[in-house]
């Protein structure tokens, strides 16, 4: 039950794998769908830093256009999930004119042991939050 | 020994949210997480009242965090752990909504662009 665990989300997009790619690596274009104040530098070791309702902190790992980007994912002074323990990659794939965009994060915890309830409680509620207050999409 | 989880139906993650955003209850959840537990033995780890403890022990019952065992005239309280699931359920959807919002965002760039060009 403690077992490291693995989410994953797919959507498809009309655009090329290279017009989809800026939007993984460039702080404006991240700071649309992503998070707030984004602070990235989209080379292995460059930091990946944004705001998505908690502080994320982590760590490029791959940066390979147009089609794949890993970094790493955590919170800074959470013991649940801190900075580089779990890792995100997302895959771009051209299918026909569209790009199929599988994103996988490996290593979440796989429950919220007691333990870590007061870091898992203070992050969920700061996410459902940012999904309120995320910029206008369409600004 | 007889054993009984007093939530009839399973709680939301908000129910469950608001019964572990107090430290008090997730000191409970502590102690009753390996053993069970009579509520005067929590009480006993805390300051307040065992009143007050009452109160902690039906909140988190009613989100199903507890299941109660009755051993004679005792009643021993334990964690449930399967509520969480479902707050772990509200960061399995940030994916997928921000995803969602990036092929918003491109879809309406490029669309953007092209009207431009015309």
């Amino acid at each position: 039950m403690n077992q490291p665990s693995t989410v994953t989300a797919t959507v498809r997009i009309s655009a090329t794998p290279a017009e989809v790619f800026p939007y993984l690596v460039d702080a404006s274009l991240l700071a649309r769908w992503m998070g707030s104040e984004v602070d990235v530098r989209p080379e292995p070791g460059g930091v990946f830093a944004m705001n998505v309702g908690a502080a994320i902190r982590g760590t490029y790992l791959a940066v390979e256009p147009p089609r794949r980007v890993v970094f790493t994912w955590g919170l800074p002074g959470n013991d649940a999930l801190p900075p580089g323990a779990s890792t995100v990659e997302i895959l771009l794939t051209a299918d026909g004119e569209e790009t199929v965009v599988n994103l996988v994060h490996h290593d979440l915890p796989a429950d919220l042991r007691a333990d870590h309830l007061a870091g898992w409680t203070s992050l969920l509620d700061r996410l459902r939050g940012a999904a309120l207050s995320l910029p206008d999409r369409r600004g | 020994m007889k054993e009984s989880a007093v939530a009839e139906r399973p709680a939301g993650p908000d129910i469950v949210l608001r019964a572990i955003a107090d430290p008090s209850r997730r000191r409970i959840l502590r102690l009753v997480r390996g053993q069970s537990l009579p509520a005067g033995e929590v009480a006993r780890h805390f300051e307040m009242t065992q009143q007050a403890v009452s109160q902690h022990l039906k909140v988190l019952q009613r989100a199903g965090l507890l299941t109660e065992q009755r051993q004679g005239a005792r009643r021993l309280y334990a964690l449930r752990p399967e509520p969480l699931d479902q707050v772990r359920a509200v960061l399995d959807d940030l994916w997928p909504d921000a995803l969602a919002r990036l092929k918003d965002v491109v879809e309406h760039d490029l669309n953007r662009n092209q009207q431009e060009h015309r």
